[in-house]
């Protein structure tokens, strides 16, 4: 076990384990600090400076999600300190500044959400007058998958840093210096030109939506209802949340890091090749081959009575060892088992495999 | 005790682990998510071993790359073995308290000296020797293999050396260790663990245990179960010879899926009866008499099993389109049609329930407790107040005593020769999954690979005369298809390399239907094939004609 | 994620040598290096001098502002010239300066700069020779860590490169990690507007320097020693190859290592120095971990400036006390460069808390009727003429709300519209602003345009939130460029408001 040790946060006293940073100990303990850079899954950056705090014996404010926690250290968030709030109500009028706002005049929501919405919300802002960065998107880039827009990056290095750290493929980067800086490739090529492997792992982790599923990016999170599951390719068994809008799979989102299996990653096949549910050559009726060798639709009832007629012939005919059924490792355990009873108990055969073997 | 096929230990401990031994497993590419898992735990510090006749990425990371002849697998694992006794790195604790079997196999180790393995695998003598010795000196070493280890006529003495090396360094019942099969497909486990195996009931209870069969078959109203029956392999070969006359397929492309398909589509225009459940047309619905149409994973319930043996639910998002509808629905109505009473189920979760009662290994897991853990549940899980098993073994094999196997070197079944002077792999890429008929069906899944290829050493090429992009014919003995050729620094001299989920050009064509003597799985890892340029070649290099000449029938 | 074989370090050299960052030259990098060619890319075009496009560059640092830089722009350009206006050349002595294609300084010949003349009691002494026998790294020898150590803590000397840190804390802090391979570097990349004291130390006294380097490396246990030497810098990268040379023998216990920057101020703060030394953007590190546990390669590294390790072959010779004695009202003597409305600019070395009053003598006097001076750098923001006779330190000019930095002084006379100079010096933060976090990143920009905004309507309204910006600057950035970006602006506010009224 870890040594465990008490901090105060805002007056309260936290229990905090060695190693623990002050933002894991409040989060812990439900004091909420805003973040922007933030991703579990990453090293912290301290780069989005929205969670400072202050921290008795420090001159500077310093970063919760950065700065670990020690023995009978006092801490205090912008609930408290007057210090912490103007910070906050500052650094997000300069972040609005640089930012696409809304007729309201704050920050605009996409189909992958932006949470500097919720903060600018919270705090109370200078209407700062825009400072119009230079920053360049790609606008060549035609990869069907991954879309960015400049105006609502708030350069906190997320998707870099999980294209390096965690995709290790480095496809993107922070490209540029100062106001100019930006998300680029190499060259500026369009994603498909890199080594980029479309996992959309910078989809997920982008918290302001400007990076947005182009498939997807009129939808707005509240619009739609998400429904957890499990991916139906390879056997990790990647959770995933498709996200359902007028009986149409229109998305497919990853749960929060740290709370299942995949740690909130999924690959190019579970986050975005699921056009194939609404597909026009999916089966749609049942079908029974004619005399004319041709296969014509019909209805489930003379279906199943078709199929039921024939496996039985041939059983009768050649005996139980003559029929085979060849299961799916595709389809649910529910299914499996009664594909086996069917092979065992209605036609007594033992005759039941699926491809697991290849 | 390793036949249920599960990873003994789980997937979130492999960042902990100190050593990946990946063998046999492009993770990348077929376990993306694994794979960072893997990238995690080397940034972490842990050492790296892949052993993999190709360059694949995580090679690129590894500390040693053992880049083998593809087919001599056993040979490099029992080198390492004989490494780790001579150094005397070997558990004697753990060999006396949990195994059996050890004089015998360590006699059976002196011939696979590291001189010898070198010349037949073409690894280093000296990396060989420094990947066994670190995979026995660190603690937490775990083995995470795939179908580069199954996919061979001796692909269960693979598995058999690699379990040896478990077994002889105590690797077992230790976090972060193990040995670790990861499952290509997202429900391998959970159609095993419901007993569509022919050996296997549910819950990996035996067929030939007469007690077994007698549960089942009073469960089930029919007195006694029948026995085991023939594998999917042993069935193809049945239904070539036209001694199996129907066959009820749901959910699986058979030809674009097995080994030489081109038998097996000859006598698909002959059979008596055929089934197919799906959801779309594929290489084998084309000869069905009746076509079911089933729902996609979201659009239904019900729950897969993943590798590290974690039962997660599958939850209807939408409606089937038109009047398809879920597998499990159709199989109930097909059931009652062929006069068998099966319950009529309102629900999956009353199906797992009759399951998870008739499985101890599962009789903790029900619909209830899964939404209770966003994790899912690891089998074992015994009643309803246990959490699961997240590695095996703690305290000694689960089962027994673990059985040392003996294992002798045998070459695969088809080599090169001067006909077939290349070693033909096939494997995943990836951006398609397996028969590709849900990923082909997306813009950017297409857009990354969207096209047959084959992997080429430019050596080679230059012997062919062939350059990067053209088109190429590959034969084998079995047939021939086209693909384009990739100039590739990841194959070996001697080897080509081709994806297999390209239904028009199936590389399933060339490979050999071998199976392996236990499992009988098809050796998709080796096959002899040759190369035909396709274009009009000037005189000087003169190859297109010979080949031409060499293999007329394709 | 980097393979294991790649080698990040040979990055931005490479990139370099071949001529910038161009698709193809990343390309090419990627090759020979084994680095993703999207961190090439992203490295590359971090740095100025790495965007390719040769032609001549005129300094538009505040020194050379006032002194013409705008009219000698123009007459180039005219003369057919390609002319590109960049920050600070550390030439500020020979304003309006420029460097030619090949970063030789223009016209250099017309151009007069001074240094204090030769006085051997000096502790550098910039007019003295060169000296190669190497008496104080012997004694040193014979002095061992904790002797050494005793001297340097008795001299009270400070890091010289702006922070005034004590050294043999630092010192101390490195040669007592747990690992056993630590690193020395030197700071030279001296891009602060108005300083040019490393340039001169490292043409006149490399000597020292290298001596002083030698010794540090004793204590902390280093092997390896490196040089970052600003881009712009290539006569003084010469003459501390020469000198090295020349040291021969007493250094060879030692491998020497020369970086070069590529031409982005914040490479002068020492962790986004670290980051370049490696390879990649040259943004600042979150602090903790300090360099001298978690460095260079993430090693225990001494981080020190060109003046600091040249103080230290005196204080090892003469004895610490010696060198603090120097001082007026902190320790030692100190390398003071002064440019602007003054009659001599140059590089002085009067005692540490001389005023603007003594500097200014010793400078020649004043140009026409002085207003206000910048005492160290455009990171000091400005302060009005009355304060012409405060001490010049470290603690003093922190307690009245500016710093001492790195020495570079600048004398503004009456004739300079400090809105103006103002919007200059912001124009230099923005451009070198790495990007990294919000404050300095948005709000240069910010302050740069308002008061640009100012300039052009004459309405104080533009500037209404320039304070709260700037209070937001200085607290929430990461590093020390962001947290002073904001004083030329709000301090001529506060200390010239009639220069901000509406007009």
């Amino acid at each position: 076990m870890s040594k465990t040790f008490n901090i105060k946060i805002d007056g309260k006293e936290c229990v905090a384990l060695q190693g623990e940073t002050v933002l894991q100990v409040a989060r812990r303990e439900g004091i909420e600090i805003p973040t922007l850079c933030d991703d579990k899954r990453l090293d912290p950056a301290g780069a989005c400076r929205a969670c400072l705090v202050e921290i008795d014996g420090q001159r500077r404010l310093q970063p919760s999600c950065a700065w670990k926690a020690a023995d009978g250290q006092d801490v205090k968030t912008h609930k408290v300190s007057e210090r912490v709030q103007r910070h906050q109500d500052v650094l997000v009028s300069l972040y609005m500044a640089d930012h696409k706002l809304d007729c309201e005049g704050l920050p605009i929501e996409t189909g992958n959400g932006n949470d500097l919405r919720a903060w600018a919300k919270d705090c109370s802002t200078l209407q700062l007058e825009p400072v119009n960065a230079p920053r360049v998107a790609r606008p060549g880039d035609v990869n069907p998958y991954i879309e960015f827009d400049p105006e609502l990056c708030v350069l906190c290095a997320r998707c870099t840093r999980y294209c390096d750290e965690i995709e290790a493929v480095n496809a993107i980067t922070l490209t540029g210096r100062g106001s100019e800086t930006t998300i680029g490739t190499a060259g500026m090529r369009g994603l498909l030109d890199t080594s980029c492997e479309l996992c959309g792992g910078c989809i997920d982790t982008c918290p302001t939506g400007a990076l947005i599923e182009k498939k997807a990016e009129k939808t707005l999170p509240h619009e739609v209802e998400k429904v957890r599951t499990t991916c139906n390719y390879c056997g990790v068994g990647c959770q995933m949340d498709l996200n359902v809008k007028d009986n149409e799979v229109v998305r497919v989102t990853s749960p929060e890091p740290g709370t299942t299996v995949n740690d909130g990653n999924l690959c190019i096949k579970g986050r975005f090749a699921y056009d194939f549910i609404h597909h026009k050559d999916r089966f749609t009726e049942p079908m029974i081959r004619g005399e004319d060798g041709e296969l014509h639709p019909t209805t489930w009832e003379k279906a199943i009575a078709f199929a039921a007629e024939g496996m039985k012939k041939v059983a009768q005919r050649h005996g139980p060892e003559a029929i085979g059924f060849v299961s799916s490792s595709r389809c649910t355990g529910e299914e499996n088992y009664l594909m086996q009873k069917i092979a065992r108990a209605a036609f007594k055969t033992g005759n039941v495999h699926q491809c697991a073997a290849t | 005790m390793f036949g249920a096929g599960a990873m003994t230990n789980s997937i979130p401990e492999i960042r902990d682990t100190e050593l990946m031994f990946v063998i046999g497993s492009n993770t990348t590419e077929a376990h993306p998510i694994i794979a960072m898992e893997m990238k995690v735990a080397r940034q972490r510090g842990a050492k790296l071993i892949v052993a993999d006749p190709r360059k694949i990425w995580l090679a690129e990371h590894a500390d040693i790359h053992l880049q083998l002849t593809p087919g001599t697998d056993v040979f490099l694992l029992n080198a390492m073995a004989k490494v780790i006794v001579d150094e005397g790195l070997v558990d004697r604790d753990f060999i006396d308290k949990h195994t059996e079997g050890w004089p015998a196999l360590r006699d059976n180790l002196a011939k696979f000296t590291l001189e010898e393995a070198e010349r037949v695998t073409g690894c280093k003598a000296e990396d060989i020797k420094q990947a066994a010795i670190w995979y026995a000196q660190y603690k937490r070493a775990g083995i995470y293999y795939t179908l580069g280890i199954t996919e061979h006529t001796h692909g269960t003495d693979n598995v058999y050396s690699l379990a040896n090396l478990v077994l002889m360094t105590g690797h077992l019942g230790v976090r972060s260790a193990g040995m670790n099969p990861l499952r290509g497909q997202n429900n391998v486990q959970g159609a095993n663990d419901a007993g569509c195996s022919p050996v296997f009931y549910p819950g990996y209870q035996k067929c030939d245990d007469e007690s077994v069969r007698k549960k089942f078959g009073e469960a089930w109203g029919i007195g006694e179960g029948p026995g085991p029956g023939k594998n999917l392999n042993e069935m193809m070969k049945l239904v070539e010879h036209g001694e199996m006359q129907a066959l009820y397929i749901m959910g699986e492309d058979i030809v674009i899926s097995e080994p030489n398909c081109n038998v097996l589509e000859e006598s698909l225009k002959t059979i008596e009866f055929l089934v197919c459940q799906d959801i779309f047309p594929n290489m084998t619905t084309p000869f069905a008499h009746v076509i079911l149409p089933g729902a996609s994973f979201a659009e239904k319930d019900g729950v897969f099993t993943n590798s590290d043996r974690r039962v997660q639910r599958v939850r209807k998002g939408v409606n089937p389109p038109g009047n398809a509808l879920p597998d499990w629905e159709i199989l109930i109505d097909f059931a009652k049609a062929v006069g068998y009473d099966m319950p009529q189920y309102q629900h999956p979760g009353e199906i797992y329930a009759e399951l998870a009662r008739l499985s101890p290994n599962f009789s903790g897991i029900s619909y209830e407790r899964l939404e209770e853990y966003p994790r899912g549940l690891q089998w074992p899980c015994k009643s309803a107040d246990d959490p699961g098993s997240d590695y095996l073994h703690k305290g000694g094999p689960v089962i027994g005593k673990g059985q040392f196997q003996s294992v002798e070197y045998r070459p695969s079944a088809e080599l090169p020769d001067d006909g077939y002077p290349l070693i033909l792999s096939t494997g995943r890429v990836l951006y398609q999954y397996n028969s590709a008929t849900q990923t082909r069906r997306d813009a950017g899944t297409n857009a990354k690979a969207g096209e047959n290829f084959v992997e080429v050493h430019p050596d080679d090429a230059e012997k062919y005369g062939i350059m990067d992009g053209e088109t190429v014919r590959i034969v084998s003995r079995r047939g021939g298809i086209k693909a384009k050729v990739w100039l590739s620094g990841r194959v070996q001299k001697g080897c080509v390399w081709m994806p297999m989920h390209f239904a028009e050009e199936a590389a399933n064509r060339l490979t050999n239907d071998a199976g392996d003597i236990v499992t009988g799985t098809g050796e998709y890892k080796v096959c002899a094939v040759d190369l035909v340029p396709l274009r009009e070649k000037k005189k000087a290099h003169g190859g297109a004609e010979l080949q031409a000449v060499r293999h007329p029938e394709h | 994620m980097l393979k294991k074989t790649a080698d990040r370090e040979r990055v931005l050299p490479l990139l370099e040598e071949l001529g910038g960052v161009t698709e193809e030259n990343v390309k090419r990098v990627h090759e020979l290096t084994g680095v993703p060619e999207a961190d090439i890319w992203g490295s590359g075009t971090f740095y100025h001098l790495l965007k390719g496009g040769p032609g001549i560059r005129v300094c538009n640092g505040l020194s050379c502002r006032i002194m013409g830089s705008d009219q000698l722009a123009a007459d180039l350009k005219a003369k057919g010239k390609e002319v590109e206006e960049v920050s600070c050349l550390g030439q500020c002595d020979r304003a309006p300066a420029a460097l030619d294609e090949s970063m030789k300084v223009f016209d250099a010949a017309k151009q007069k700069r001074s240094i204090t003349p030769d006085d051997p009691r000096l502790p550098l002494n910039l007019g003295g020779e060169q000296n190669f026998e190497y008496a104080a790294l012997k004694k040193a020898r014979e002095l061992g860590r904790d002797g050494i150590l005793k001297q340097i803590e008795a001299s009270g000397l400070q890091g010289r490169g702006g922070a005034g840190f004590p050294a043999h804390i630092k010192w101390k802090g490195v040669s007592s990690q747990p690992d056993p391979v630590r690193y020395v570097v030197c700071n030279a990349d001296e891009a602060e507007p108005a300083t040019f004291k490393d340039r001169e130390t490292m043409l006149r006294r490399s000597d020292k320097m290298i001596e002083g380097m030698a010794i540090a490396a004793l204590v902390v246990g280093a092997k390896d020693i490196y040089f970052y030497i600003r881009g712009e810098f290539n006569a003084e990268a010469e003459a501390v190859q020469a000198a090295l040379k020349r040291a021969g023998d007493h250094v060879k216990d030692w491998n020497w290592h020369f970086h070069r920057g590529h031409g982005a101020y914040i490479c002068g703060e020492e962790t986004a120095l670290l980051e370049s030394m490696e390879g990649k953007r040259g943004m600042p590190r979150l602090k903790p971990p300090f360099p001298h546990e978690f460095g260079f390669r993430g090693k225990p590294t001494l981080v020190s400036n060109v003046e600091t390790f040249a103080c230290v072959p005196y204080i090892i010779n003469e004895g610490g006390e010696k060198f603090k004695a120097w001082g007026k009202t902190e320790a030692g003597s100190k390398l003071y460069c002064i440019s602007g409305h003054i009659h001599n600019p140059g590089v002085y070395e009067l005692p540490l808390g001389a005023t603007l009053e003594e500097l200014v003598q010793a400078a020649g006097g004043y140009m026409g009727n002085p207003m206000a001076f910048s005492p160290g750098g455009a990171s000091s923001g400005f302060l009005p003429i009355d304060k012409r006779n405060e001490p010049l330190d470290f603690k003093g000019l922190q307690k009245a709300g500016t710093m001492l930095g790195s020495a570079g002084v600048v004398v503004l006379n009456d004739t300079v519209d400090m809105a103006r100079a103002a919007q200059w010096q912001l124009e230099f933060f923005e451009d070198e602003s790495c990007g990294q976090c919000a404050p300095c990143r948005i709000g240069s920009r910010y302050l740069h345009n308002q008061v640009t905004k100012y300039l052009e309507t004459g309405d104080p309204a533009a500037l209404k939130h320039a304070n709260d910006v700037g209070w937001e600057m200085e607290e929430g950035s990461i590093c020390g460029l962001g947290m002073v970006a904001h004083k030329p602006l709000v301090d001529s506010m506060k200390y010239f408001p009639q220069a901000f009224e509406k007009r």
